[in-house]
């Protein structure tokens, strides 16, 4: 692993830069920017295991609604403290990212994508016919227990999370296991033949991205104080995490968070004039335009624009 | 029993109407359109516009329709599927943001709210303590003449044919002096043709919402993952064990799991015999 | 550092097609053996099946003495059989370095995050078979054929393995580029390397190796000295498609 100093320094501004944001901006952006770093963690989920094997899942909202379900169930319905509920329900999801493995382990492309997309639709509907006293059935449950108070506090605890997941991923992709896991996206079985145990390699992906999407469902739920199925296993809900992976940059970690904020802050933006859900219509647009012109994202345009630069100079 | 094995034939033959236009891509083109939902959202809301807002007869909000269903899927061919080259995951993702873009515009036109389609055919006839509304029965005829007409026209036309050998050996097809891409052109057509008239009457039993587009899709997902691909004969089948299913289980158990039959029959078919149960290739 | 294979009764059937016919042969350490036979004779079939890609119907395949049959692919690829494919597979959009790379990691993630690689050994791989300096930040998308071929020989080369499988390692190659592969065959041969190789190129394919096993139909037809085996009128009816 060879770290530039460069490198180190966008992080380290980047950190400082959240830090001091609470004193710049007021309490509506911080909201924003709090759905932005949710998203962020889910994209960067989803990322570690399709931007980089390339076995695109359809299903995240599956693991991210297991690590909520699991936390909202034991603190409403049992009483369990808030610290020990969400452990429980990242290990929850961990075991439901090993159930989605399976049917991976055994089949490829189009299918997986769409296994897993059965397995969101079938989550949707067995929460609300299947123990409603617990789920809390259509309608959710709310009144859940927060962390946190106030915009400032909501904004740090999702920032720390954000910023932890994004760095330890970006290390951790930038050792030679990235590269394995980005060669399984692009020839399966020339993984194999350099000797590598591609199915522990898939396992690994499996496990982490499920981790991951687990830890964020879980203190999402946890600052929303609500949750409903609705909101969480929905196409709609999919849709904006493998957009903002997309559109940021698969295959990378500071792509699917600056695609997390560019979304986030699109909405955002487009709210005083398409305020219901018609601003999907620009929102997706938009980003059906980026995804075919520049199907590597925002980053490579990025990249692209300072090579021009590097070059003018 | 009666009640379940009419109800159940009626369905099914709607099932059949909307997966074989999905069928259809997957066979011919090689990819999954992931915004084949989106056919029965605009081809409902479009009869719905014109038939019921403006009050043209009902056999011309139908033709309407289809010639819209058919314009978007020669649209969504060229300036989608084409420039992308091919790649299945690319088509997946970008028809998928395609889908929403559409339930998006639909909210922007006509309004988040679900709108009641009035029968297409009104009246409904008593059989035996069994309640068939005309409208249902109409989408069941209609959906096997259609479904007839397209079997003679893959077997009979010459179109139909070169459909058929696109399908079998995309490469040796070109080679044999097909152009592949007014075949795709053309089964691109076809297909929304058919998913907006499946549209219609999908609407007419259930109701016109912009987030209808979802349950038909998974529907049309399980007939092409169950039956696999290149058969209208397979889809047939297949329709109509999905559609007794959900009869059978929404009578029968609870009308709220009538959906977790469907999305635990894919998912068990993929996991214990990846290839299908009638046999599939790779893609 | 060399290893002996031995194939024994080897039978392969795909439905209802026999496509290895009750095949034995034995590979001693250091030696060189081409498998040649016509197109659809089943020489491909035998490399996936010893190297695990396709379970053999029956038949054993030892490697040292020892039964392989029952291991993975990748457990066959660390015992030291490894193999190149007819048409290589480099994987796209990383450089000629990090292909190399794949090939040397060892298969254990915690070693792959802990431990970085040996970059030294990877550029020595990458120069061994060839490839210059500036070649190293390539794409495969801006390489030749032979080049591939040579990035394909490298990474297989960076598993440390001690019985190469090389697939119509000429096939698609100008002459320039069969005397560099065939010379870089003959120096791992001078260390030692075991090779069991398949070609078309029958005169490309002669002085790399010390015998050869001709097969037909999945079945052996000929093994001994390169000159009579292809002498053999069995293996030339074989070639005219006449037996």
């Amino acid at each position: 692993m060879r770290l530039r100093w460069h490198h180190l320094a966008l992080w380290a501004a980047l950190v400082l830069g959240m830090l001091l944001l609470p004193y710049l901006v007021g309490n509506g952006t911080l909201r924003t920017m709090i759905f932005a770093n949710y998203l962020a963690i889910f994209a960067i989920s989803w990322d570690v295991l399709s931007g980089r094997t390339g076995y695109v899942s359809f299903g995240h909202p599956f693991l991210i609604g297991i690590g909520a379900y699991t936390t909202a169930i034991l603190t409403k319905r049992f009483d369990v403290p808030v610290e020990i509920s969400i452990p429980l329900a990242v290990v929850a999801t961990m075991v439901g990212g090993l159930i989605v493995l399976l049917p991976a382990l055994r089949i490829k492309g189009s299918y997986f994508a769409l296994v897993t997309l059965a397995f969101m639709e079938l989550m949707y509907q067995l929460v609300q016919v299947i123990r409603p006293d617990l789920t809390g059935g259509t309608r959710g449950m709310s009144g859940l227990p927060t962390l946190t108070r106030g915009a400032v506090n909501g904004f740090y605890l999702s920032t720390a999370l954000m910023l932890a997941i994004a760095i330890s991923m970006w290390l951790l992709m930038r050792t030679r296991l990235g590269i394995a896991l980005a060669a399984i996206g692009m020839n399966e079985e020339s993984v194999r033949g350099s000797g590598l145990s591609v199915t522990r390699l898939k396992t690994f992906a499996f496990i982490t991205s499920a981790f991951i999407a687990g830890l964020g469902g879980a203190f999402y739920i946890h600052y929303l104080g609500s949750i409903a199925p609705r909101a969480l296993f929905d196409i709609n809900f999919l849709f904006t995490i493998i957009v903002a992976a997309l559109i940021g940059g698969a295959g990378t970690v500071v792509g699917p968070l600056i695609g997390a904020f560019f979304l986030t802050f699109l909405l955002e933006f487009l709210r005083p004039y398409l305020p219901g859900a018609e601003r999907y219509f620009v929102y997706g647009g938009m980003a059906l335009l980026i995804y075919m012109y520049q199907p590597k994202g925002i980053i490579a345009l990025f990249e692209a624009g300072l090579g021009r630069l590097g070059r003018s100079r | 029993m009666l009640q379940i094995l009419i109800q159940g034939f009626l369905l099914s033959g709607l099932y059949a109407l909307i997966a074989m236009g999905f069928t259809l891509i997957f066979s011919v083109g090689r990819v999954l359109d992931l915004a084949y939902g989106a056919y029965l959202l605009i081809g409902g809301y479009t009869y719905f516009h014109f038939s019921q807002t403006l009050g043209f007869p009902a056999a011309a909000g139908l033709a309407l329709a289809a010639v819209v269903g058919c314009a978007m899927g020669l649209a969504k061919f060229r300036l989608i599927v084409k420039p992308l080259g091919g790649g299945h995951v690319a088509v997946e993702i970008s028809t998928l943001i395609l889908a929403v873009v559409l339930q998006a515009g639909v909210v922007l036109v006509f309004g988040d709210s679900s709108k009641i389609l009035l029968p297409i055919v009104p009246g409904v006839e008593r059989l035996e303590g069994a309640t068939v509304p005309y409208s249902n029965l109409l989408a069941a005829v209609a959906s096997w003449i259609i479904l007839l007409g397209l079997y003679c026209f893959v077997r009979f036309t010459h179109t139909g044919r070169a459909m058929q050998a696109v399908s079998m050996d995309a490469r040796g097809a070109v080679i044999s002096g097909i152009d592949s891409d007014r075949i795709n052109a053309i089964t691109w057509m076809i297909s929304g043709a058919l998913g907006a008239l499946g549209g219609v009457f999908f609407a007419s039993y259930t109701q016109l919402y912009p987030g209808m587009w979802v349950a038909p899709l998974i529907i049309s997902v399980a007939v092409v993952i169950v039956g696999g691909i290149g058969s209208i004969i397979g889809t047939l089948v297949v329709a109509h064990i999905v559609g007794f299913m959900e009869i059978t289980v929404s009578a029968l158990i609870a009308p709220e799991l009538r959906g977790v039959v469907t999305m635990l029959l894919i998912i068990g078919v993929l996991v214990l015999r990846p290839r299908g149960l009638f046999g599939r290739e790779e893609i | 550092m060399s290893v002996s294979l031995a194939v024994t009764g080897l039978v392969k059937r795909f439905g209802g097609l026999l496509a290895t016919d009750d095949l034995s042969f034995r590979i001693d350490p250091g030696e060189s053996v081409g498998l040649i036979g016509p197109n659809g004779a089943g020489k491909t079939t035998v490399f996936s099946q010893i190297m695990g890609e396709h379970r053999q119907t029956s038949g054993t395949i030892g490697l040292d003495g020892e039964e392989i049959s029952g291991l993975s692919t990748s457990a066959r690829i660390r015992r030291g059989v490894c193999r190149t494919y007819q048409v290589p597979r480099p994987f796209p959009d990383l450089t000629v370095a990090e292909n190399v790379r794949v090939g040397q990691m060892p298969d254990s993630i915690w070693e792959m995050i802990t431990r970085s690689g040996d970059r030294q050994r990877e550029v020595e791989l990458a120069l061994s078979v060839g490839f210059a300096k500036g070649d190293l930040d390539r794409k495969p998308s801006e390489l030749s054929m032979g080049n591939l071929r040579k990035l394909e020989m490298a990474r297989t080369l960076a598993t440390e393995p001690r019985l190469m499988l090389l697939d119509e390692v000429f096939a698609g190659l100008t002459a320039a580029e069969i005397s560099v592969i065939a010379e870089l065959v003959q120096s791992l041969r001078a260390d030692g390397m075991t090779f069991l190789i398949v070609s078309h190129d029958l005169k490309a394919l002669e002085p790399l190796i010390d015998r050869a096993i001709a097969i037909d139909r999945g079945a052996k037809v000929a093994e001994g000295p390169y000159l009579d085996v292809i002498k053999n009128p069995r293996v030339r009816a074989s070639y005219l498609g006449t037996s």
